[in-house]
């Protein structure tokens, strides 16, 4: 489903952010990224859902190159992946219906289908009674719920989720993997960059493993095993 | 399509209402340049007007001495026409002309006793000239006087006519001169504080612009409340300029009406309201989104 072919990632300092990176993901898969902070976890799930382009190298999504998609052409692109990130990146003028709707309404969906899709995903999430609440009202857990919620609004292919446990207490960790997981088995591909060993330990997918730019190991059911 | 106007003008409206203070400093400064431009039109018409009125009153008048004969006014008058830039020509006979210096003075007993003292008719006879255009009255007057009809012409009477002609024309090139340099300067602070506005919003709105990129909106669908909010700012400039141009219209034509007969400038203002209120609104626009484009080229990452 996603495949990346030598891709390499340098940034204007010359700044080694991804080296050769080979990579295939296939559809309905559940996988892992670890690698300390500034090993290429970020620079690697920004170029599937194509916020940062490969220096050399060729990223395909369904076999389609991502280099030959028009740049008019990559929000339609970006509605097939959904994103979820340690900040949850809530608006907090808005309640967790508007915040989910807002996804929705900027893709241009109509106001029937808002209204029949957003409380159904936010019940799907666990938060079908907190739908008029402001994100500062709810705890960081549900917080993240909510992001992950409007990362599914749209239905997409793949759940893209960078460090969405950063940010949260142990047990709200698992309840998120959880979801992640119940997510995948629905069908949606998953695709987790963590450090958080006790997720991925507890996760037991496939890891893949970058240090420095370089993937490192690539592991079925893997383990956490990266030196801090 | 409409989907997406109409959701971004939602969202341009919200953004120019949040910022109330900043809102109120774009549409002070876009009513100012916008309601130069208008003052700038209506003063331009109405001198133009003056001008045309003075215009069509102009004429040169030949006088001829006493002992010429009629035959030869008569002659003279059938050689004036002869020139292509002389539309009309007109005989007045000594008769004629005390006539009507009578009817014009009928109401002051001292002229009308000095006249009586003189005995005779003082009154040459003579011929008035109109031309077609007033800027060729000095080539008419050049080919009179090069005329064979010269030694018996007493007078030509031009000089004054000229001189307010001169002075009005005068007037018209000032005021537009300072006028488009006024209204370019404030069009450009317009443009500059519009700019400034939407460069704020911009940044007031980083979050949701990332996240609407995030979720797939389109590159318009991030774009156009920016745009939407200088349209909003021009619209409603244009509005309070209307409105500020016919109070101030409204207060001024009685003054006006006094030193001006002719004109009316309120009615000038309704019978002129189209063109007036789309020069505001079209100008307004283009100030309003041209600040808002510039912002976008420079603040917004897409």
């Amino acid at each position: 489903m996603i495949k990346f072919e030598n891709v390499s990632k340098i940034y204007k300092d010359d700044f080694h952010a991804l080296e050769d990176i080979n990579l295939e993901i296939q559809p309905g898969e559940f996988l892992i990224i670890v690698g300390s902070s500034g090993a290429g976890k970020s620079t690697l799930l920004k170029m599937i859902y194509a916020e940062e382009k490969p220096t050399a190298g060729e990223i395909y999504f369904d076999e389609v190159p991502l280099s030959s998609i028009y740049k008019r052409k990559i929000p339609e692109y970006r509605r097939n992946i959904g994103t979820v990130f340690q900040d949850f990146k809530l608006l907090s003028k808005k309640t967790i219906l508007e915040n989910v709707a807002y996804a929705l309404e900027a893709s241009g969906a109509p106001d029937k289908e808002i209204k029949e899709d957003v409380p159904q995903i936010l019940e799907i999430v666990g938060l079908g009674d907190k739908m008029s609440k402001y994100p500062d009202e709810l705890s960081t857990g549900e917080q993240q719920r909510v992001a992950i919620a409007r990362a599914l609004i749209h239905k997409p292919l793949v759940i893209v989720a960078d460090e969405p446990t950063g940010n949260l207490d142990p047990e709200a960790s698992i309840e998120i993997l959880d979801l992640l997981l119940k997510i995948n088995k629905l069908g949606t591909t998953v695709i987790l960059a963590s450090h958080d060993k006790a997720i991925v330990d507890k996760a037991g997918k496939r890891v893949i493993c970058l240090e420095k730019g370089r993937l490192i190991c690539d592991t079925p059911k893997g383990k956490y095993k990266i030196k801090q | 399509m409409w989907l997406t106007i109409s959701r971004t003008f939602k969202e341009a409206w919200k953004n120019a209402t949040r910022n109330g203070w900043l809102a109120l400093a774009t549409i002070s400064v876009m009513v100012m340049s916008l309601f130069l431009v208008a003052i700038l039109y209506v003063s331009t018409f109405t001198v133009n007007d003056i001008l045309n009125t003075v215009q069509e009153k102009l004429s040169v008048s030949v006088y001829f001495k006493f002992d010429t004969t009629e035959k030869t006014i008569m002659d003279a008058k059938e050689y004036f026409k002869k020139n292509v830039n002389v539309s009309e020509v007109e005989y007045i006979s000594r008769d004629k002309a005390l006539e009507d210096f009578k009817k014009n003075n009928a109401n002051d007993p001292e002229i009308m006793q000095s006249l009586e003292e003189i005995g005779e008719n003082p009154l040459w006879s003579s011929l008035v000239v109109r031309a077609n255009d007033s800027e060729r009255y000095e080539e008419i007057v050049g080919y009179i006087e090069s005329s064979a009809y010269r030694e018996d012409i007493s007078r030509i009477n031009y000089g004054k006519t000229k001189e307010t002609i001169n002075r009005l024309n005068g007037i018209v090139k000032t005021i537009e001169k300072v006028g488009i340099a006024l209204g370019v300067i404030f069009s450009l602070i317009a443009i500059l504080i519009t700019f400034n506005t939407i460069r704020v919003t911009i940044y007031a709105y980083k979050k949701e612009i990332e996240v609407k990129r995030l979720v797939g909106a389109s590159n318009s669908y991030i774009r156009l409340p920016f745009v939407f909010e200088g349209i909003i700012y021009g619209l409603i400039s244009a509005l309070i300029s209307m409105l500020i141009l016919f109070l101030i219209l409204r207060f001024l034509t009685p003054f006006i009406s006094k030193m001006i007969p002719t004109q009316n400038l309120v009615s000038f203002y309704w019978s002129n309201f189209l063109i007036i209120f789309g020069i505001q609104f079209g100008l307004g626009i283009i100030l309003g989104v041209f600040g808002s484009l510039i912002a976008m080229r420079r603040y917004l990452k897409i």
